[in-house]
This record gives structure tokens, C-alpha cells and sequence, in this order.
């Protein structure tokens, strides 16, 4: 998961991320923003999701929690 | 669906932009946006310089402009068009189909087939495949298939995540037979069960034009747009690129025994900039491979980008020499196409400015 916090911070272009953090808190998560996630989601983790899940995690932990839910076969 | 082709070649291209240019930096204030996030916009998606057409000025005008160049520079005659193919999603009219309206400009013979083909971001390959399946015939030895689109007046100005990536542009390329020519392989999908993630929702039959569709609505973001306007979900059309393209290719090169690195270029749809970076990473194919640079100069204008970037990148080495090119196209449909071509010593490979 550490990886994964740091590839959002170098997106989100902050010092360090939290699982714990709101993800509506990041001003740079607009349409580009959440793409670029999407990007890296796909190119590190083979896994593919929309602007509408992202819309529907609440904190960076959730997100995490859904790729790694995809990846099992369970979403 | 696969496709073989024997004995075909194309043997010119010509690129007709509108001479107004349009840039991202003069637009940004369009945008309720900080300026800081535009300048990143600029850098990742390639959004700068577009070229859009004044106000109406429709395909046909600007296909007459360019056919009319051709005739008179010697390049091509009106009595050997036998079919004339126009591949566009804004049309002059939605009757009659605009190639007829082309010819009937043209007072071109009346034995010419023309077809009016209603595909997107894919379409320059659909075409292609089309004017070859038509150089079958013994009746048709010379095709002109003209791909375009006037889609800026259909984009609205409020919406950053569409307007300044769109440009207007209409190409024409000739298709003959040539019994010295490499056989050439293509590959076409279809998946109109995920259609309305492209679409222009209002001027159909479905639902006409009315000064309710004309309405601006809050389409997120900061975003304003109406049902009369094209709109994308990016991060599905992101995704299906990324899923789809990439086997069509590998299948495409595996089918014909090539490898990435006998390719000498891979002409995809300029999407944008960031699109094409993240498809040819995911591919493997190296950078250089792939032009990029259409968005940023003309901006996207659906099918047409693909010649577009030939005419703009490689014209004068396709006038002297042969090169392997493998075409990608993707968009609206859904519709994703790739197509094996080697493409050289054509007759014309140029970029004319419409006045």
C-alpha cells in the first residue's frame, strides 16, 4: 500500500497521503486528476475503473481497498 | 471482423484546415477553472493551438475546396472518381447525403457511387475498408474517400473537457488498384451497447434540435453544456482504449508476422497527447513510433486526425519512400479499428489551407 500512497501523491502533487485522507479534500482530483488515477490504475495494478467508482470512495484507503477488492475478482 | 485486401493502394493524401486558429491560452478565461490547473490541462492533454471553421462553413465546402485543388494541379481527374465516399458525423445535411451534394458541386459523372458514412474517431479506417471492398468491382477503379468533420460549432465553449481539444479538418485520400502493391490487413469492432459514452444527444429524429436542448445544464466540474453538444465520459472512453486497442493490434501483427519493431510508425487517432503517451506505454512501442502532435497544432478532429497526422509528419518522406504503418482508430460507435498499410511514393502528401 505504501507504493500505492506514494503514485497518489506524485498524481495529487503532494509531500505524502494518507489512507486516512478524504479524497474530496485534494483540489488537484478534478476531471484530469481522476484520470491520471485511472491511468495509473490501470498501468500498475491491470485494473480498470471509472470517475463514477472513484466518485463513490470516501478516503484514499477506500480506494485502495476497491482496486485491491478488483484484483481478488470480488467487485 | 478481419479484412485482407490484395492489390490495393492509397496513392494520395490531402488535409484541408480552416485558416482560423483558435488558442487554448486566449480561451482559458472561458473557463471557471483555476489557471493553474489550464496550464496543466495544456501540458498533459496537448490542448494549444485549433484550427475551427467560421461559421457556415460546411464539409462540403471544404471538400470542394481541396478536390478542386487537386483538379487543378494535375493530381487528379473528375471523370476517374468512380465512388466518392464521405466518412463524417456532420453532415451538411441530414438529406441528401453530402457526397452527393460534393458531386453534384462537381458536376462530376453521374456513374459515381456515392456513399455517405456515419462513423467517428474510427472512421478514416472504416472508410478505407469500405473504398477497398469497392475497388472489387470492375466498374471501380479509382475511389476518393473524404473524411471530416465540422464538430466545433457542436461543442460547448463552457465545456473545458471537450472544447479546446476540438479542431475541424477534412482529409482526402485516393484508394486504386495496383497488382505491385502489399496485401494489406485490417481489423474492425463494434460495440454500439456502449454508444452513449460518445455522443451528440439532440438533431436526430430521437430528439430534434428545440431551444430546450439548446439549454446549458451543469454537466459537473465546472462544466456547462447542452443536449446539442458532444459530450464524452473520458474515464470510460479512457478505458475502453486501454482495453481494446492494444489485443486488436497485437492480433492485427501477430496475424501478419510483424513485429512491433518491423513498424515504422503507428498512426493512431489523435485523441490527445496523454491518451496516445498511455497507450503506446501500455503497448510497448517506443515514443518516436507515434506522433503526437496533431491536438496541439489543429486540434482533434475525429477521423480525420489520422491523415491529418500523416500529412502533417510524414509528407515529404511518403512522396519518396515506403513506410510500414500500422493505423488506430477508436472513439465514437464504440467503434476501434486498426489497419497494416505500407504507404510511400504517393502522388500527393500535403496540407492546404481552406480560403
Amino acid at each position: 500500500m505504501d507504493e500505492f500512497l506514494k503514485q497518489i501523491a506524485v498524481i495529487l502533487e503532494v509531500e505524502n497521503v494518507n489512507a486516512s485522507d478524504p479524497l474530496a479534500s485534494f483540489t488537484q482530483l478534478d476531471s484530469m486528476g481522476v484520470l491520471s488515477v485511472i491511468a495509473m490504475l490501470d498501468a500498475s495494478y491491470g485494473v480498470n475503473i471509472s470517475t463514477t467508482d472513484i466518485g463513490r470512495m470516501s478516503t484514499v484507503g477506500e480506494l485502495w481497498a476497491h482496486v485491491q477488492c478488483i484484483k481478488r475478482g470480488c467487485a | 471482423m478481419k479484412f485482407t485486401f490484395q492489390h490495393k493502394r492509397i496513392s494520395g493524401i490531402l488535409t484541408v484546415l480552416p485558416a482560423r486558429e483558435l488558442s487554448f491560452l486566449e480561451e482559458m478565461k472561458n473557463y471557471n477553472f483555476p489557471e493553474a490547473r489550464s496550464l496543466k490541462l495544456m501540458e498533459v492533454m496537448g490542448y494549444d493551438k485549433r484550427r475551427v471553421a467560421e461559421e457556415g462553413v460546411c464539409l462540403s465546402d471544404l471538400a470542394v475546396f481541396g478536390l478542386k485543388h487537386l483538379f487543378e494541379s494535375g493530381l487528379l481527374r473528375p471523370e476517374e472518381i468512380d465512388a466518392l465516399l464521405v466518412v463524417t458525423h456532420s453532415p451538411d445535411y441530414i438529406l441528401p447525403p453530402t457526397s452527393n451534394v460534393i458531386q453534384g458541386r462537381l458536376c462530376l459523372k453521374q456513374d459515381t457511387l456515392c456513399l455517405d458514412i456515419s462513423q467517428a474517431c474510427a472512421g478514416f479506417i472504416v472508410g478505407l475498408t469500405q473504398g477497398f471492398l469497392l475497388l472489387e468491382q470492375e466498374s471501380i477503379r479509382k475511389v476518393v474517400l473524404i473524411n471530416g468533420d465540422i464538430l466545433s460549432q457542436r461543442t460547448s465553449p463552457k465545456d473545458r473537457s471537450i472544447y479546446p481539444l476540438i479542431g475541424d479538418a477534412l482529409t482526402i485520400t485516393i484508394l486504386e488498384r495496383d497488382s505491385q502493391s502489399a496485401p494489406i490487413h485490417g481489423e474492425i469492432k463494434m460495440d454500439g451497447s456502449r454508444g452513449d459514452a460518445l455522443m451528440i444527444p439532440a438533431g436526430g429524429i430521437r430528439l430534434p434540435c428545440s431551444p430546450e436542448t439548446a439549454v446549458l445544464e451543469d454537466a459537473g466540474d465546472n462544466n456547462l453544456r447542452a443536449k446539442d453538444h458532444l459530450r464524452m465520459e473520458g474515464s470510460v472512453i479512457f478505458n475502453f482504449v486501454q482495453t481494446e486497442v492494444p489485443p486488436m493490434v497485437e492480433s492485427l501483427l501477430a496475424r501478419t508476422g510483424t513485429s512491433v519493431d518491423e513498424v515504422d510508425y503507428f498512426l493512431c487517432h489523435q485523441s490527445n497527447r496523454f491518451m496516445l503517451q498511455k497507450l503506446a506505454e501500455k503497448m510497448n512501442i517506443p515514443s518516436a513510433k507515434v506522433p503526437k502532435n496533431v491536438v496541439e497544432n489543429f486540434g482533434n478532429s475525429s477521423g480525420a486526425t489520422i491523415p491529418v497526422a500523416i500529412t502533417f509528419n510524414l509528407a515529404e518522406k511518403l512522396r519518396n519512400e515506403h513506410a510500414l504503418t500500422c493505423l488506430m482508430g477508436y472513439g465514437g460507435g464504440l467503434t476501434w479499428a486498426a489497419m497494416l498499410v505500407n504507404l510511400g511514393e504517393l502522388a500527393f502528401c500535403e496540407m492546404i489551407t481552406f480560403l
